[in-house]
């Protein structure tokens, strides 16, 4: 296959990349470059040789799971790129190839299927009160703590309608309006998305030593969430 | 005697009038400010040779006493009609005359360097433009930034307001490449305590001894040269400037602190040369400067036949660029008006 | 600094913002961690504006944090959105009030990609369609919850009990604006103010009686990142570039931060507590932190609203800084109750309380 055709098909690619002229505004008020070995300069750089090596590269390593799509990057670019686009739209075919379970980075999309993904199409919202397991969420701190073991009380005194019927902030989605959702992630491929990634992070977890044990390699999963192999950031 | 109306008295408009006085043409220079020179008025000294911008003036307005040609200062173009193959133009005060031909010599403009709203330009207190240094030079003041001290840190941004989309220009100013090289020389010779750098993108040294002032800008001078774009500039509490850019050849973001940030303002055609297309009738390019109908045989051409164009008018050009092709307008007019 | 220069750029960006009638579209985040703040928002708009705004307990998420962590794909999310809309169309509604700000850049640029790509818009029309038998249209109007507050800001001015003054002092209280990357950073025009110097917070801390603080790291993302907080191994991007923007806006020592974006508050509210606990590191005077507010908890202050009935206790750093600076008195006794002054246990703070 051809990575760079590949590439062109995706609108965000087109609005994402004209013409690269190398001159760093982009990379210089990058969060990611500031923190990671991260350049979205080069990324753009790459595409823009068309050289396919180079571009399967990309797709099997971590360096474009660095980015953090906080788009600061289209701003003032002078050629009217947007690196950012050309993360996401990488990205997208790094899943649609299964390339992603390569790297650390790209091995995580798996967490973020199982909690943000299962969220979107069962409940309706990307986070829920009780996925802040205070384990998983030390940054919640106390407050945290105790609004995640009391969450009933603390949401029902400020106004919320957590898991109620009818309006407001936490309500429970109506069934029709999941049943349409669901229907959406059939439509437009959502659940194609969902499946390669449990296709192909299955396939890794087991190369990797995991096996599915009757828990859908929640091993597998805790172990890609809190893997990290300190090489990442700039020395 | 045929007449020609020329529209600008910049340095375009004085040299193609003289020129054309000497082939022997009634030439008549329609200039909107109170003395001739455009531009050059504010500009202390020349690149590559620092050659004093007053030299040139002197010699234009030389030109100007002696040769028997008329300006009409404090006047724009109204309106102009083409009839039986002349020209009727009419003035903002109220002249009315009649041409054989038109050269057009409305110069450009600097590029608004606040629109460049990133780089801070007229909101921070020490962000200011080659332009603004130039004056700087000019009037001989000492160059100092907060609490009166003379600042340690220097950075010249190279294409503010060209090459770039977002600004809605896409050429090079062709220019602000060695003017950086020119004012960062000039700066270090007054203040040989600081340090100064360039971000550049590419550096356009095409000109005659351009190369050679680049090098001795690095050699003699120790100017620093980063390529790298300057993305943003914040003010800090002290009033120093924190930049970012990325240093592209070694590949990693750059943060720096400076005391005084010096933009390079690009060239725009500018409202003088929009005007002159409308009352002329004449076309644009994309860029805004004005269309030749071809740009290796006829560089002088307009659209419409018996209207010149000269200088930068038409494209950034540098003074020396904007003398020779001011030449070449007079030699291109005399041709025209000999075989009509 | 030169202030008519940011009056200059403020001027070349003023965007239209409907003047009534909004079909509000909640915030995921905004939900989960300042629910009051919507609640706040609502409240303003209806009793204090007299304004008219609806909501539809059928919409969902918009699925953006999904969508900016990549498992969500360009077609689903432009279908969900299309299905937002078609629930505001159904309503005989034409102007959007969005709660949050990647729901807002997302919003705008599928709009954007709809009008660059109108076969975009087909294919999107086909999907819903085909998936939930409904049409809609494009909203006329699309604002972020915090355009409406600025549109109004004189309005809520003309009704307030509490000013952004240091009652201590006499002196403007000094706040510290953040504006969310995906605000106005993708599509300036859309952004009161635009992208380099965004006017829709400063507008309200003026008006409001404060004074903005502008640092060097302003524009700085606040390191949400999505995937580089969401996976647990990453969040030291996270953490380091809030930690950058508190350095750079710690030398102006400002009473507030106050945020535009749902997520941006949370991060900044946590990461303070985060790097005391790791570096022993306060930001704030006497130890404490900076208090982090939404712009609607700010609003509410500012109309006298009580702030545990807005929320403000689910803060980890302390806002009391704030509200003793402000002159608002408050039962701290009550800060931690349930409904009813119902007492459910109190956090275990350590350190100063951020
Ligand atoms: S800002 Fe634009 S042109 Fe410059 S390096 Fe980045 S993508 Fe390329
Ligand atoms: S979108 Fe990605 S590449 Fe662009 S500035 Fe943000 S982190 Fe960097
Ligand atoms: S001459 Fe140099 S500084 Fe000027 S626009 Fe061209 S490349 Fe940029």
């Amino acid at each position: 296959m051809e990575l760079y055709q590949e590439l062109t098909r995706d609108v965000r690619f087109i609005e994402g990349l004209k013409s690269c002229m190398n001159c760093g505004i982009c990379t210089a008020i990058c969060p990611a470059a500031e923190f990671y070995d991260y350049d979205p300069r080069i990324i753009a750089a790459i595409v823009q040789s068309k050289d396919e090596e180079r571009i399967e590269e990309l797709l099997k390593g971590d360096t474009i799971w660095y980015c953090g799509e906080c788009m600061s990057c289209t701003t003032r670019c002078p050629r009217g790129n947007t690196p950012g686009l050309i993360i996401m739209a990488l990205r997208s075919l790094s899943q649609e190839l299964g390339y992603f379970t390569e790297s650390e980075k790209g091995r995580q999309q798996l967490a973020i299927k199982r909690v943000i993904g299962e969220n979107i199409v069962y409940r309706g919202y990307c986070v829920l009160p009780e996925n802040l397991v205070p384990e998983l969420h030390p940054e919640q701190g106390p407050v945290g703590l105790w609004i995640y073991e009391n969450r009933d009380e603390v949401y029902e005194r400020v106004g919320a309608n957590y898991q109620g019927d009818g309006e407001g902030a936490l309500r429970k989605i109506p069934q029709e309006a999941m049943d349409e959702i669901y229907r959406i992630f059939e439509v437009t491929g959502g659940f194609g998305r969902f499946d390669k990634i449990e296709h192909f992070s299955k396939i890794k977890a087991e190369s990797m030593g995991f096996t599915e044990d009757g828990d859908d390699y929640s091993d597998y999963v805790k172990y890609i969430n809190t893997n990290n192999n300190g090489k990442h950031t700039r020395q | 005697m045929k007449h020609i109306v020329i529209i600008g008295g910049g340095i375009a408009g004085i040299e193609t009038a003289s020129a054309l006085t000497d082939t022997g043409h009634w030439v008549t220079v329609i200039e909107k400010e109170a003395q001739v020179g455009g531009k050059l008025n504010n500009w202390s000294c020349l690149f590559p040779t620092f050659t004093p911008a007053e030299k040139i003036i002197d010699e234009l307005q030389d030109k100007c006493r002696n040769k028997d040609f008329s300006i009409l200062n404090k006047t724009e173009v109204r309106t102009i009609h083409r009839q039986n193959g002349k020209f009727s133009i009419e003035t903002s005060n109220d002249h009315k005359l009649e041409a054989d031909a038109i050269v057009v010599a409305t110069g450009y403009e600097l590029f608004d360097a606040r629109r460049k709203e990133e780089y801070g330009y007229k909101i921070y207190d020490h962000v200011i433009t080659s332009a603004d240094l130039e004056e700087l030079f000019k009037t001989g003041n000492d160059i100092t930034v907060a609490e009166g001290k003379h600042p340690k840190r220097i950075a010249f941004v190279h294409c503010v307001g060209s090459r770039d989309e977002k600004s809605g220009n896409h050429y090079c100013s062709k220019v602000c490449c060695i003017t950086s090289v020119k004012q960062a020389i000039e700066l270090k010779k007054r203040l040989p305590e600081a340090e100064i750098y360039c971000f550049y993108m590419d550096l356009r040294m095409y000109g005659k001894h351009f190369e050679e002032l680049y090098r001795e800008a690095q050699e003699k001078y120790d100017i620093q040269f980063i390529r790298g774009r300057l993305s943003e500039a914040s003010e800090k509490i002290n009033k120093s400037l924190l930049i970012k850019s990325e240093d592209t050849l070694s590949g990693r973001p750059l943060k720096m602190n400076v005391d005084l940030l010096i933009l390079l303002a690009g060239m725009e055609a500018g409202k003088g040369t929009a005007a002159a297309s409308e009352t002329c009738g004449i076309g644009c390019e994309e860029s805004g400067f004005l269309k030749t109908t071809d740009s290796f045989l006829k560089s002088n051409f307009s659209e419409q036949e018996g209207i010149f164009l000269a200088g930068s008018c038409t494209a950034p050009m540098s003074v020396n660029d904007t003398i020779l092709h001011a030449r070449s307008a007079a030699m291109e007019v005399n041709g025209w008006l000999r075989s009509h | 600094m030169y202030r008519e220069g940011k009056i200059q750029v403020w001027q070349d960006y003023q965007k239209e913002i409907a003047d009534n009638h909004y079909f509000y579209v909640r915030s995921c985040i905004r939900q989960n961690f300042f629910p009051g703040s919507e609640q706040t928002f609502l409240k303003i708009v209806r009793t204090e504006l007299g304004k008219d705004i609806v909501e539809n307990p059928h919409h969902t998420t918009c699925s953006g944090i999904g969508y900016h962590a990549d498992i969500v794909p360009f077609d689903t999310i432009q279908t969900i959105v299309a299905r937002q809309f078609a629930l505001m169309t159904e309503a005989g509604y034409h102007n959007l009030a969005i709660s949050c700000i990647t729901s807002f850049g997302i919003y705008n640029e599928i709009i954007e990609t709809w009008k660059e790509f109108p076969s975009e818009l087909e294919k999107v029309r086909n999907c819903l369609k085909r998936a939930t038998g409904r049409e809609f249209e494009v909203p006329l109007n699309v604002a972020h919850a915090g355009d409406i507050i600025y549109k109004f800001r004189e309005n809520i001015a003309a009704r307030k009990k509490f000013s952004l003054i240091n009652q201590h002092t006499g002196k403007p209280l000094k706040i510290v604006e953040h504006i969310g990357c995906h605000y106005s950073k993708m599509f300036p025009s859309k952004g009161v103010g635009g992208a380099e110097f965004p006017y829709v917070l400063a507008g309200m801390i003026e008006s409001w009686g404060g004074e903005v603080i502008d640092y060097p790291e302003r524009r700085h993302c606040c390191g949400f990142g999505f995937r580089q907080y969401l996976v647990m191994s990453n969040r030291g991007y996270s953490v380091s570039n809030s930690r950058k923007k508190f350095e750079s806006m710690e030398p102006y020592k400002p009473d507030a931060i106050v945020s535009n974006c749902p997520g941006c508050p949370m991060f900044m509210d946590r990461w303070q507590y985060v790097i005391e606990e790791m570096e022993g590191k306060t930001y704030g005077e006497n130890g404490q932190g900076i208090p982090v507010l939404t712009y609607e908890e700010l609003a509410g202050l500012v109309l006298g609203y009580n702030p545990w009935d807005m929320g403000m206790q689910m803060h980890q750093t302390n806002v009391e800084p704030l509200l003793d600076k402000m002159g608002i008195h408050y039962d701290p006794d009550l800060k931690y109750a349930g409904k009813d002054g119902k007492l459910i246990g109190k956090p275990m703070m350590t350190g100063c309380g951020c």
